[in-house]
């Protein structure tokens, strides 16, 4: 077995027997039929990620395929992003769980300046990019400062930012000083609608949603990946994460590393969150509703923290979530593929046993060689 | 091996790190569980299944790093597990009266009511005995307690040992302090790899003689180490006779022959017997059969020339330009306490200074002053052309110092990475590991590759990730990183712990090649053996003192030996 | 005035059970060295549970449900963090978000988005005696988990300080070797605390779907297990501390309440939204300057292997 392979085999083990799992769970909750249920609602699942095939090789409309796979990908692009967060700051040994906060303070940069700045087009995107990446890198680099100088754990305090950022932002600035002014008397919650020239253009026109946050995505772990693998500070990066005292003796500056990544992990749900807002939403909404930012744990652990591994997990979850509305058909609640994903989670959790059990199945155990015996006489006490 | 503990005595047990000391006393205390082989007390055998079978057979364990919680009271400490109660809860009250009742009867002075981590660390050793004491041990066993110990608290537990055992209870001491060991036991045992090698009183033996003891410089017994098997052993030792080596008569005399013998045994591992016979008579044979044997030739030699009979060595360079100087270095422990009491180094291109010194007296904190992992609080010195003060690692690295450190797993290495990585790290800046901000790949698997094979690493397989290599394939990683980047002053602290025969060959002549091309190399090690083999000038070290500094021709093991104990210069 | 202070002091003793039960059994989990970030997931299926529960059994027996439940979430917790050494941190987060999507699922599958059918909720308990007295009279008609949320964190604190199993639980937090030495099983310890603590984050949920609310709604506890934490950390590990921070949070809710209908002027200069995220913060500001009186668990988090090989 390859090394490459027995890193891998416990996520793919884990999201298998989670399938299994939830699939049972379907079966056994019905009262007839549950088994052809629940295989049918599986199926619509997958239809609904990756496109209604049977329909369309009957002569549906291509719609059938690019409207679904476009919700897929919209929903793997954020994914992708929340789970690169997680994934940089593993990488340097901090856990980020604040990538909910942070991808919410980038939203709502984003929805500013969207809304507040008027530039041309060209510039518009990349100046809300900028900023969401910026807002939500501060928010992250007050806990990176916080581990650095203050020793603070950074999984307390980004649990605490998390829900500083939301109290702030939900419950203050867009409901207060940032709330939409209402058009033609009708009263909206949340920020004022962006202007055309930040909205993320549809790469398929009308055929799909699927928009540049996408592209972005993929960019962005395409980058990552190729920062940690191919540069001299990915290196550094690394090497701090897996032996902090071994870099330090190498010369590597370990805690300006760790602050960067830290700072880049709460960009990468920044940009999240801009892809959110300047792509689907058009606003920062009265509430950021889905966790993606928690989500992101999820997909960096089931992607091994490596960046095409998070990818990979975030297509696949995002085709299942995207499929889940197609569920409701079988009275399948649409949150059912965050249940698998959780429970994915949870056995990825358990990777010790996973492995152990691998070894168990590849190599008997070797036989000990015996030290000479030891016997010791100890005066009666 | 087996060990017999005699009712009201006190048991030294010495031996070098790694002798299996500790295992045999974790043993004895129900942590580890033996392979083979039976515990019996009073005549009875026992299981020790866990540490609570080991007390209520009246064994108590003072471990080498304190089993105490930092946050709990003395007294609660000590009575953890059996506290006393009243009607149901925590009788603290009692726990205090108990514990000061026990305090007073072994004549310990400790607050029960004081928080532990407010206690000084001699105290805190109290707390540990009282702990033991407290439990109803009658069989004490005391994992090298004085190496965290001022003086004047050693001073202190000695005295608490021999009162302990004047009331009849049995301590058994485990030490590689000979000093400590000879003014306190009644008898000592000495350990080596695992095995019981001797067992002596201590007014029928010295110092010297329990070092070579524990060292192994006899010839008997580094064959006995060498030899995994009878066979081999048989084979050896009658190879050790055709060439003539004697393969008899240890203890009186071992320096002058020891030399030789490590020579001969060194090869056997390295080489196979075949090699250790060819070489043994003619040795430029060696080099014609196996290409990496012209290496241990060399090494063979050298020690043979530098052991006993100085030989002047040919194509080497006289040490050169001034390295390193140094004056009244000082710094702090880990433990805030000073570990530097003011220093002064100098060392030279083309020489290796040793640093000896019994461990915990300031060399490793010396080491990292060298390589910017430590600052210095007092003091000043000339690191390569620049101030010593305020060096950082990269700053080090930069000025050509070389780091080969004691903890390779912490320090030197990063397991998860791969091998090629490792070989880069710390250098992965420039070329051939970088171009640009880019990681050359090729030029890095070139170098690793041929890394690699100069150094024989096995397997030779840059993308394995370097926790699949032996400590002693590991450690070769190590000094050829080190080494290829063609250091100025090169730093190693303990190059050859736990490896087997064959890298400690190779570590040596490696460090003798770096000294022939010029680089200036300061070996701290507790091997005063290695150090005498390989150094050209020694310094000793004793609590953060240069207490000693020696020339190669003049080396006196014992005024070593003195030296290393704290004696003062009175003559030298 | 008074009259303004008793409604406060009412509201807060209404309010605040559910969060104290939660902290203390995250103090119990942490003193012996497990991290609880699951007390989310743990108080959501307690409050599902006893919510469900209710429908066929009496209210009291359907929160000994809730509580079980939220046991049997920390028993995966300690079997994955405990048994085989897994990343607690990650552990706890995987149930925060089993228990998220489950319970949604779980809901719409089986009762539809407004939450399960009401319940009967636990009825309050009146002292007449102390009704009449100002102030005082505040305690009088909470449900029982009022009184158990007054009485439980003396309980609890006594048991930490005063007896051995206390002495032992926070030696293991602090260090399980040591106790290991003296032949004291850290997973037997460490296992109680972990279970105990999931009885009690499974109480604090069960309260909220049986006295705060009539049923188990979408977004219950709507991240009270993480203010738990905050609770927790802000009152320095002990269960009195605990206790204290968790009545500060919800006095200080009951107060914002209060304010928003009382007096909305105030709220125009200090913003809802700000006084939501003072607890937040203020457990970010206690942790930024604890400076050398750091009352964490020495060994929090970090698996124990046994010595023994």
């Amino acid at each position: 077995m390859g090394e490459r392979t027995r890193q891998a085999l416990p996520s793919v083990l884990s999201v298998l027997l989670s399938l299994v799992v939830c699939w049972m769970l379907i079966a056994f909750s019905r009262d007839t039929d549950g088994l052809a249920t629940a295989t049918a609602a599986y199926l619509q699942m997958l239809w609904g990620g990756v496109g209604d095939w049977p329909r369309f090789l009957d002569g549906a409309p291509i719609t059938v395929l690019t409207r679904p796979l476009g919700e897929a990908a919209m929903k793997a692009a954020l994914l992708t992003l929340t789970g690169l967060s997680v994934a940089v700051a593993f990488k340097v040994g901090l856990f980020n769980i604040g990538a909910q906060g942070q991808m919410l303070l980038g939203a709502l940069a984003a929805a500013v300046v969207g809304a507040h700045v008027a530039l041309p087009g060209v510039l518009h995107i990349p100046a809300a990019l900028l900023a969401a990446a910026l807002a939500g890198g501060a928010w992250a680099g007050i806990a990176g400062a916080l581990k650095l100088y203050r020793g603070v754990h950074e999984v307390i305090s980004t649990i605490m930012l998390n829900w500083v950022a939301v109290r702030l932002v939900d419950n203050w600035l867009v409901v207060g000083p940032l709330r939409g002014v209402a058009e033609a008397g009708a009263s909206i919650t949340g920020t004022a609608e962006i202007h055309p020239t930040a909205t993320l253009p549809r790469l398929l026109g009308d055929m799909s949603r699927l928009n540049l946050g996408f592209v972005i995505a993929t960019v962005a772990a395409a980058a990552v990946w190729a920062w940690l693998t191919r540069t001299r500070s990915g290196f550094e990066t690394r090497a701090v994460g897996l032996g902090d005292e071994a870099a330090r003796a190498a010369g590597i500056p370990v805690a300006r590393r760790a602050g960067l990544a830290m700072a880049l992990a709460g960009a990468l749900a920044g940009l999240a969150g801009a892809v959110l807002v300047l792509g689907t939403e058009g606003r920062y909404p009265g509430t950021l509703g889905a966790p993606y930012g928690f989500d992101g744990i999820a997909i960096a652990l089931i992607g091994n923290n490596h960046p095409l591994g998070v990818g990979a997990a975030a297509l696949f979850f995002g085709v299942l979530r995207a499929g889940g509305t197609r569920m409701q058909l079988l009275d399948v609640h649409k949150s059912f593929p965050e249940l698998i994903q959780g429970l994915a989670l949870l056995f990825v959790a358990g990777r010790l046993i996973w492995l152990a059990a691998l070894r168990r199945r590849s190599a008997p155990k070797p036989v000990t060689a015996a030290p000479p015996a030891p016997t010791a006489q100890v005066p009666h006490a | 091996m087996s060990l017999d503990i005699r009712e009201g005595e006190l048991l030294a047990v010495v031996g070098e790190n790694g002798a299996g000391k500790s295992s045999l006393m974790n043993v004895l205390y129900g942590l580890y569980h033996p392979d083979s082989g039976e515990v019996s007390v009073g005549g009875k055998s026992v299981r020790l299944k866990s540490p609570r079978d080991a007390i209520a057979l009246g064994i108590g364990m003072v471990h080498q790093h304190f089993m105490l919680v930092p946050t709990l009271t003395v007294a609660e400490n000590v009575v953890l597990g059996r506290e006393p109660t009243r009607r149901g809860l925590f009788d603290w009250e009692r726990a205090v009266k108990e514990v000061a009742a026990t305090c007073e009867r072994f004549g310990f002075v400790l607050d029960p009511r004081a928080r532990v981590d407010t206690l000084t660390v001699g105290s805190q050793q109290k707390v540990e005995i009282v702990k033991a004491l407290h439990r109803g041990a009658r069989v004490l066993i005391l994992d090298e307690p004085t190496a965290v110990l001022t003086p004047q608290e050693a001073d202190e537990l000695a005295r608490v040992m021999r009162g302990l055992v004047a009331q009849g209870r049995t301590v058994v001491l485990i030490s590689h302090k000979l000093k400590e060991v000879l003014g306190v036991a009644d008898r000592i045992a000495v350990m080596r790899r695992g095995r019981l090698v001797a067992e002596v009183r201590p007014s029928e033996t010295s110092a010297t003689a329990l070092a070579a003891l524990m060292v192994g410089e006899s010839q008997r017994a580094v064959m006995s180490n060498a030899a995994a098997t009878p066979e081999e052993k048989l084979a050896s030792e009658a190879l050790l006779e055709a060439v003539g080596f004697p393969a008899q008569g240890d203890n009186g005399r071992p320096a002058q022959h020891g030399g030789e013998a490590h020579l001969g045994d060194v090869l056997l591992e390295a080489t196979g017997l075949q090699a250790l016979g060819d070489n043994g008579r003619t040795a430029p044979r060696v080099s014609e059969k196996f290409p990496g044997g012209a290496l241990l030739e060399t090494t063979g030699l050298q020690a043979l020339g530098d052991n006993g009979r100085p030989v002047p060595r040919v194509g080497e360079k006289p040490p050169g330009d001034l390295l390193l100087e140094a004056t009244g270095l000082q710094a702090l422990g880990d433990n805030g306490c000073p570990a530097l009491r003011g220093v002064d180094l100098t060392v030279r291109e083309g020489e290796i200074v040793g640093i000896a010194g019994v461990d915990g007296n300031g060399q490793r904190e010396l080491a990292e002053v060298l390589t910017g992992l430590r600052s210095l609080t007092a003091g000043s010195g000339t690191l390569l052309g620049r101030p010593l003060k305020g060096l950082t690692p990269a700053e080090a690295r930069a000025r050509g110092v070389g780091h080969v450190p004691e903890d390779r797993l912490r320090r030197a290495v990063v397991k998860a990475l791969s091998v090629e990585e490792n070989i880069a790290l710390g250098r992965h800046s420039g070329p051939p590991f970088a171009k640009g901000m880019w990681i050359d790949f090729a030029g890095r698997r070139e170098r690793a590759q041929s890394l690699l094979a100069a150094y024989d690493v096995r397997p030779p397989e840059p993308t394995l990730p370097l926790q699949a290599l032996s400590g002693g394939n590991q450690q070769k990683v190590v000094v050829a990183r080190e080494l290829d980047a063609r250091p100025r002053l090169l730093v190693v602290v303990q190059p050859t712990r736990g490896l087997d025969i064959g890298a400690v060959t190779q570590v040596h002549a490696r460090l003798r090649e770096a000294r022939a091309q010029g680089t200036g190399v300061v070996l701290v090690s507790l091997d005063l053996e290695e150090v005498l083999a390989l150094a050209d000038r020694v310094y000793v070290l004793f609590e953060g003192r240069v207490t000693g500094q020696f020339t190669r021709p003049e080396y006196d093991e014992r005024e070593l030996g003195r030296r290393m104990l704290g004696a003062e210069q009175a003559h030298g | 005035m008074l009259e303004i202070l008793h409604r406060l002091l009412f509201a807060t003793l209404d309010a605040a059970p559910a969060l104290v039960f939660a902290a203390l059994g995250a103090v119990l989990s942490e003193r012996a060295g497990v991290v609880a970030v699951g007390v989310e997931g743990m108080m959501r299926v307690g409050a599902f549970c006893a919510a469900v529960a209710a429908l066929v059994m009496p209210t009291p027996a359907a929160v000994g449900m809730g509580m079980l439940a939220g046991a049997a979430l920390a028993a995966v917790h300690g079997f994955l963090c405990i048994r085989w050494r897994s990343d607690q941190v990650v552990s706890g987060i995987a149930l925060n978000l089993v228990a998220l999507a489950g319970g949604t699922f779980l809901l719409e599958t089986h009762f539809g988005p407004n939450g399960t059918p009401p319940i009967q909720q636990l009825p309050p308990l009146h002292w007449p005696e102390l009704a009449s007295v100002p102030l005082l009279g505040a305690l009088s008609g909470h449900a029982a988990p009022t009184y158990l949320a007054l009485l439980l964190p003396l309980l609890l604190q006594g048991m930490l300080t005063r007896t051995p199993l206390g002495l032992r639980l926070r030696a293991v937090g602090d260090k399980p070797h040591a106790v290991a030495t003296l032949g004291l099983s850290v997973p037997a310890l460490r296992w109680g605390a972990v279970l105990g603590g999931g009885l009690l984050a499974g109480l604090g949920g069960a309260v909220l779907s049986t006295t705060v609310l009539d049923r188990f709604e979408q977004h219950t506890p709507a991240g009270l297990g993480f203010m738990a934490l905050a609770a927790m950390v802000f009152g320095r590990w002990t269960p009195m501390g605990a206790f204290a921070a968790a009545a500060f949070f919800a006095f200080g809710n009951a107060l914002r309440i209060g304010l928003a209908s009382s007096a909305p002027g105030l709220l125009e200069l200090v913003p809802q939204g700000v006084l939501l995220a003072l607890p937040y913060l203020l457990t970010l500001l206690v942790l930024t300057f604890q400076g050398q009186r750091n009352s964490t668990p020495a060994s929090l988090g970090v698996p124990y292997e046994q010595e023994s090989r």
